[in-house]
């Protein structure tokens, strides 16, 4: 499910675990998110964003934080905000780092366990603090962590009670790649047992392993949403841009001008550089003209489709 | 899950609260009457042979009168202070527990706190003194003032500390300007003093100690006041966290 401009997604098959229904919310004359309509299901979606974006107020929304000044903000079919239900499916780590000072690693998972009404906490903190691998050092105090193992006592936290839905405002903040990847790990594989993981990140390549979707905004409105590919190919508006190696560059470069979805070739570092207007039609006609010349084509790279220039594009628009 | 208050958010309150420098100062704070009975001890005993009068006058003017509202200003205060200006009220925000239940368990903690603290102030001095049998109706009469003082005061601080960022200070302010400065000297406002009320408790329970007057205010207005105190602060308080959103960055 993808849609770009015009600020929805659809609600696919069965019922989704998170939605927005044109909800909106301002403060006084600020509007900070500008009647979104989306729906999340299982998988891991990530929210992106420039700064002042909305992605915050979206997370605190959604989290029954904040409640939206206009339209609906639904977690498993229940209004999210005054709502303390929806927490027993909900965890949520938070971007800001304090975390109370004089537990230890393993009391504050704990005390979530307790607070989340667990039969036996002490065994779901054991697990969870296991899960982001700080067994080793739930006895000392949060306070003198540093931030990668506040961020994964935070996490641990949230995910004791093994929630349906996860919430994570750049969870991988201060985390060296180690930790990274066996975060990324982690999340995949609750995802793939059915919880809905939504991640707010700034740092795009995370978000491009990791996430199944995403949900762009920008200025408030929900600019783009689905997966980054798909988003690439609907914007017609864009120049598709590859990098080319053949047999014989200068002869295809020659061929390729005459072709009308392209729209520029250059001659640029031992290959071609390519502006094709149309994805589709360009890559069914390279084949073509170069059989036609007797070229063969050694390498095609699309060069503007990673989840960063979408971005870009999306944010320039 | 544990009725009115939650034991979890109480445990993790009272450490809170209770963090090494907050405790070293509690105990420097609970000890200081028992510092200064040792003095009276060692120089003015002959003259107040049985210290009934000292004893009296150092409930009332220094524990009621300073320590109580001061300690109620501490503990009230930081039961919610510090965790809405660092972020971590969101750990508790986020679960199934109603937020009245949170108010109400960061209360009975403030309160207890005080009390405890305040209990200590008294007992120790009465047990220098050798806990005579005339005395006792005094220590039990303050023991019960100083009930009353910290609930009142702690319902007043726990809000004051939830609603605002300086609440430290504008409790000090309340307790100075207040409490010690103008209700002493303004009748209009013995009506709305905590301390009027402890003394109105101290005043009827230990009518037959030598000296102890009975109170500025009369026992229904105690009442009376105390409930409004009581339910408007935490009425205030409890409303105020349901309204509360968290409109920073999480």
């Amino acid at each position: 499910m993808t849609a770009i401009e015009d600020g929805r997604s659809k609600v696919e098959n069965g019922h989704a675990r998170i939605e927005l229904r044109d909800a909106s919310r301002w403060y006084g004359n600020v509007v900070a998110v500008n009647a979104i309509t989306v729906s999340l299901q299982p998988g891991i979606t990530g929210l992106l964003g420039p700064n002042g974006a909305g992605k915050s107020t979206v997370l605190h929304m959604i989290a029954g934080l904040l409640s939206p000044s206009a339209g609906q903000v639904l977690v498993d079919r229940q209004n999210a905000a005054g709502n303390p239900g929806i927490y027993a499916k909900v965890g949520l780590v938070p971007e800001r780092e304090a975390v109370q000072p004089f537990l230890t690693g393993f009391e504050f998972v704990r005390m979530n366990a307790k607070l989340q009404h667990l039969a036996n906490p002490d065994e779901a903190a054991r697990k969870a603090l296991a899960l982001v691998d700080l067994t080793g050092a739930q006895d000392r105090k949060v306070g003198g962590y540093s931030k990668g193992m506040r961020q994964r006592a935070k996490i641990a936290g949230a995910l004791v009670h093994e929630p349906a839905i996860l919430l994570l405002d750049e969870p991988f903040n201060g985390m060296d790649p180690r930790q990274r990847l066996h975060m990324m790990e982690l999340l995949r594989a609750m995802a793939s047992k059915g919880c809905t993981v939504l991640i707010s990140s700034h740092i795009l390549e995370e978000l491009n392993d990791l996430a199944d979707s995403v949900l762009v905004m920008v200025a408030g409105r929900l600019a783009a949403s689905g997966h980054f590919r798909e988003i690439r190919k609907l914007m017609t508006n864009r120049p598709h841009t590859f990098t080319l190696k053949s047999s014989d560059d200068r002869k295809l470069a020659a061929e390729l001008i005459g072709e009308p979805s392209v729209q520029s070739v250059d001659l640029a570092n031992g290959g071609l550089a390519i502006r094709a207007s149309d994805r589709g039609l360009f890559t069914r006609a390279l084949p073509r003209r170069a059989r036609a010349a007797g070229i063969s084509v050694h390498e095609l790279l699309p060069t503007d489709e990673s989840l960063e220039s979408v971005f870009n594009y999306l944010v320039q628009r | 899950m544990n009725g009115v208050i939650n034991l979890t958010v109480a445990e993790l309150t009272f450490r809170q609260l209770f963090t090494r420098k907050r405790l070293i100062a509690s105990m420097l704070f609970a000890l200081s009457p028992l510092l200064i009975t040792l003095v009276f001890l060692a120089t003015a005993h002959t003259q107040d042979p049985t210290g009934l009068q000292f004893l009296r006058e150092l409930y009332s003017g220094i524990v009621a009168f300073v320590l109580l509202p001061l300690a109620a200003v501490i503990f009230g205060t930081a039961a919610f202070g510090g965790e809405i200006d660092d972020g971590t009220i969101v750990y508790l925000l986020v679960k199934d527990l109603p937020r009245w239940q949170l108010v109400l368990s960061k209360y009975l903690v403030a309160v207890i706190s005080t009390f405890a603290m305040m209990f200590f102030a008294i007992l120790l001095p009465w047990l220098a003194l050798g806990a005579s049998l005339e005395s006792a109706p005094l220590f039990q009469a303050f023991t019960a003032g100083i009930g009353l003082g910290a609930a009142l005061y702690s319902a007043i601080f726990v809000t004051l500390g939830m609603m605002s960022k300086r609440a430290l200070v504008f409790g000090l302010i309340y307790v100075v300007v207040v409490e010690i400065a103008l209700s002493p000297n303004v009748p209009g406002l013995k009506s709305f003093s905590v301390r009027e009320f402890v003394m109105t408790v101290v005043g009827k329970i230990a009518s037959a100690v030598p000296g102890v007057k009975a109170g500025a205010v009369t026992p229904n207005t105690v009442w009376t006041m105390g409930a409004i105190f009581l339910v408007a602060s935490l009425g205030l308080g409890i409303r105020w966290l349901q309204r509360y959103e968290m409109a920073e960055r999480l």
